[in-house]
């Protein structure tokens, strides 16, 4: 009996069946993309993404959305942007290849920073996949300038308790100890080593007789020869033993150096639980200023990292995280090559948007974006956005077609009403009213400069009433509030693991000779404290310390010293005898 | 619950259809891909294709399909790893360069570890699974099988509505 391998009847079934599936993918398939579009989109930016709704016209290319808002990954209940609509006109080709290449995009009505109600960070609550890793990083790096505000609340300078565990002088000092007593047993074993004893009692022996012999009286003559020889024998090696005393000596003296050193870092260390106020003006500066300044670098470095990991240069394979699904996601390992098309590429886009939406004149805008893609090597060109309008030029580039990637920004805007902020430590709110804003931005391979630069003329300072009749409440007031100006500057610049930042404003220098005059008394008194503080709980360790190694060095100096001039006087009276022996004659 | 009983059901069904031990191990194999891999890919509706144009047991298939699901999930780290080395091994990676770049293949996702490591797994996995059930059938028909036949249990089973239903599918 033949068995039949096909079954001919069911072909009509399945091809009923992949119809229907079809049909019913055709019918749902704007429903899909839109939640996928949403997914996608919320995944990479770490922040919830939302659609109302969006077509497809894959007959003719086009994809349009309408209502997309994009929550803003760093605060809760504001959105980055929000679009009236986007209409794309897709290239279906490459669709075949999974590739996205869209030639236009043409988006109106976009609208940032609008309010939320719902919370639409999901990064920064999950800190998962790419976006989220890149929020830790950022939030990670942007914590190293936490800067002591100004302790001025009350006038009063707190003190801390001071533990000794933390102190960097006491290991040292028992360290060094430890190296002192280590040093002097190694230099007692070296010496004892040497056998000095029988060399010197040999050639002191043969001194005496070579004191009582004559000319004729070759065989002590030569026994004083070799005695000679072996007192020299003997001072090469108290050299050597010597020249490893100096070493060891240095190494001990620089120990003692160190000691010094540890306790200036433990002055440091226990005037920093102090907090106490620095009076430099650069540093009032950074103290007032400096936590608003670090954000806007802290989230255009968010989304410089985000591009550098969705738009790595170089065509390697690169793994991403995969899609969501009931089973594990894996990873999606794309390949690109050479001179086919990247998997993402947005040749050209038109933006449309308004700022301050909600005024009697609201601000309409242009801007265009050019060359965003997954694979710039392959597209060979970078991306670009630049928008302009009144009181607004931004410009950015993020060009990642070499292999150390560099991303430029800059932008000025004008007529920015900043929210009113209470300045760190001061007993004081400042409302900005309208300013005009300069960001500069360039990471340049893993150097970072950046500039923040604010400017206000009508400046609005509110004091806290808590303080309204204390004496420094009085002195910041009075020399605050009379200024209407506010300028204020931050640079970042340096490697970007670790930039240096300095923030500046007119008001550092007023407020900085304020504090000077009040607080200067106070702040020497408790840096004295401080420093007694230290003392007492060191010098226990550090004074038996010191006093142990000078006289391990003064023991091993002696010895040394000692030593070598037994030896050369002994040598010196030796070679005295020989020659008035011999008169000048050398034995063969 | 119910699904329990639809199991052994598809499993005496499978086991008492007039296929051949040949037939139900293609069925079962064809079903493994189904249960192994993440369902939702085109390689697998070429393998639903295939299950339901070749000759094989359609029931096992869908048993094979089931047995297979909680495997699947159970070997995913097994297969995330197989697929990351595999598509991250330097002497591949022209293949699956031009693989990624030609049209439709992308649309297989092979190039997400997960779907090529289930993929290659049960694709090995596949030549002893089929000789080992048909051997196993086999051997369960001329044994017990026909004690499993008079038994209460099966006639309960099989006389049931779900079963009926599964009699319309059955090789």
């Amino acid at each position: 009996m033949t068995v039949k391998i096909f079954r001919w009847r069911a072909i009509g079934p399945l091809v009923v069946l992949f119809v229907i599936a079809g049909v019913l993918w055709w019918l749902f398939a704007d429903g899909i993309a839109r939640r996928e579009s949403q997914k996608v989109g919320t995944q990479m930016l770490g922040a919830k993404v939302e659609i109302q709704s969006l077509h497809l016209d894959l007959a003719n290319g086009h994809v349009t959305i309408r209502g997309l808002t994009i929550a803003s990954p760093h605060e809760p209940f504001k959105n980055l942007l929000q679009a009236d609509e986007l209409v794309a006109d897709l290239d279906m080709l490459p669709l075949t290849e999974k590739k996205i290449v869209i030639d236009r995009i043409v988006a109106n009505g976009l609208r940032f920073g609008t309010p939320r109600q719902t919370d639409g960070r999901v990064a920064a609550k999950s800190g998962e996949g790419i976006a989220g890793r890149v929020l830790a990083e950022t939030r990670e790096w942007a914590s190293q300038f936490q800067i002591a505000v100004l302790q001025l609340a009350t006038g009063k300078i707190s003190i801390d308790s001071l533990d000794p565990r933390r102190l960097s002088t006491l290991p040292a000092a028992a360290a060094l100890g430890a190296r002192a007593d280590s040093s002097r047993r190694a230099w007692q074993a070296a010496f004892d080593t040497l056998r000095l004893g029988p060399t010197l009692d040999s050639a002191s022996a043969t001194l005496e007789r070579l004191r009582r012999a004559r000319a004729t009286d070759l065989a002590t003559l030569n026994e004083a020869r070799q005695a000679v020889d072996r007192l020299r024998r003997a001072r090469d090696r108290v050299t050597m033993l010597e020249r490893g005393v100096k070493t060891g000596v240095a190494d001990l003296q620089a120990g003692l150096a160190g000691l010094d050193t540890a306790r200036r870092r433990d002055y440091a260390f226990a005037r920093s639980l102090l907090k106490l106020p620095s009076f430099d003006a650069p540093a009032v500066g950074a103290a007032l200023f400096a936590p608003g300044a670090i954000k806007p670098f802290e989230r255009v470095l968010y989304y410089a990292q985000l591009a550098r990991r969705y738009m790595p240069p170089g065509l390697l394979p690169r793994a991403t995280t995969g899609p969501s699904r009931v089973r594990r996601a894996g990873e999606d390992v794309r390949f690109p090559k050479e001179r086919a098309l990247p998997r993402f590429l947005l040749r050209s886009a038109e933006l449309s948007f308004v700022l301050h939406p909600t005024s009697q004149q609201p601000q309409r805008y242009a801007g265009r974006l050019t060359g965003l893609t997954s694979d710039p090597t392959l597209y060979g060109r970078p991306a670009l956005f630049g928008a302009s309008g009144p009181q607004l030029v931004v410009g950015a580039m993020v060009n990642h077609l070499r292999d150390i990637p560099v991303d430029t920004g800059g932008a000025t805007v004008g007529g920015i009403t900043f929210p009113a902020f209470e300045v760190p430590g001061l007993p004081l709110r400042l409302d900005p009213g309208a300013s005009t804003t300069e960001l500069g931005f360039t990471l340049n391979g893993d150097t970072i400069h950046a500039r923040l630069a604010i400017r206000s003329s009508n400046v609005t300072w509110t004091r806290d009433s808590a303080l309204a009749n204390t004496t420094i409440g009085d002195l910041i007031w009075h020399t605050v509030s009379g200024v209407a100006n506010l300028d204020v500057e931050a640079r970042l610049s340096g490697a970007l693991h670790h930039p240096d930042l300095a923030v500046r404003s007119n008001l550092d220098q007023a407020i900085a000779s304020r504090l000077r005059a009040v607080l200067g008394e106070q702040v020497a008194a408790a840096e004295k404290q401080v420093r007694d503080r230290v003392d007492a709980l060191i010098n226990d360790k550090v004074g038996p310390v010191r006093a142990r190694v000078s006289q391990v060095q003064t023991q091993a100096q002696e010895q040394v010293a000692q030593q070598r001039a037994r030896i050369d006087e002994l040598q010196k009276n030796l070679e005295q005898r020989l020659r008035q022996l011999l008169g000048g004659v050398r034995l063969p | 619950m119910f699904a329990l009983i639809k199991l052994i059901q598809s499993l005496f069904g499978a086991l008492h259809s007039e296929g051949t031990p040949g037939q139900l191990a293609a069925g079962i194999v064809l079903g493994s891909f189904l249960g192994l891999t993440p369902l939702f890919n085109l390689h697998n509706a070429v393998i639903f294709a295939a299950l339901v144009l070749l000759n094989v047991s359609f029931a096992g298939g869908l048993l094979g399909w089931a047995l297979f699901v909680p495997l699947g999930f159970l070997l995913d780290p097994l297969f995330d790893w197989i697929g990351h080395d595999l598509l991250l091994a330097p002497s591949l990676r022209g293949l699956w360069t031009s693989l990624y770049n030609t049209p439709i293949v992308p649309l297989t996702n092979f190039n997400n570890t997960v779907v090529l490591g289930s993929l290659v797994f049960a694709l090995v996995f596949a030549v002893p699974l089929f000789f080992a059930i048909r051997w196993a059938v086999a051997r369960y028909r001329v044994t017990i099988g026909e004690r499993v036949r008079q038994s209460r249990f099966y006639r309960a089973v099989t006389a049931s509505k779900v079963y009926n239903v599964y009699k319309m599918f059955r090789p």
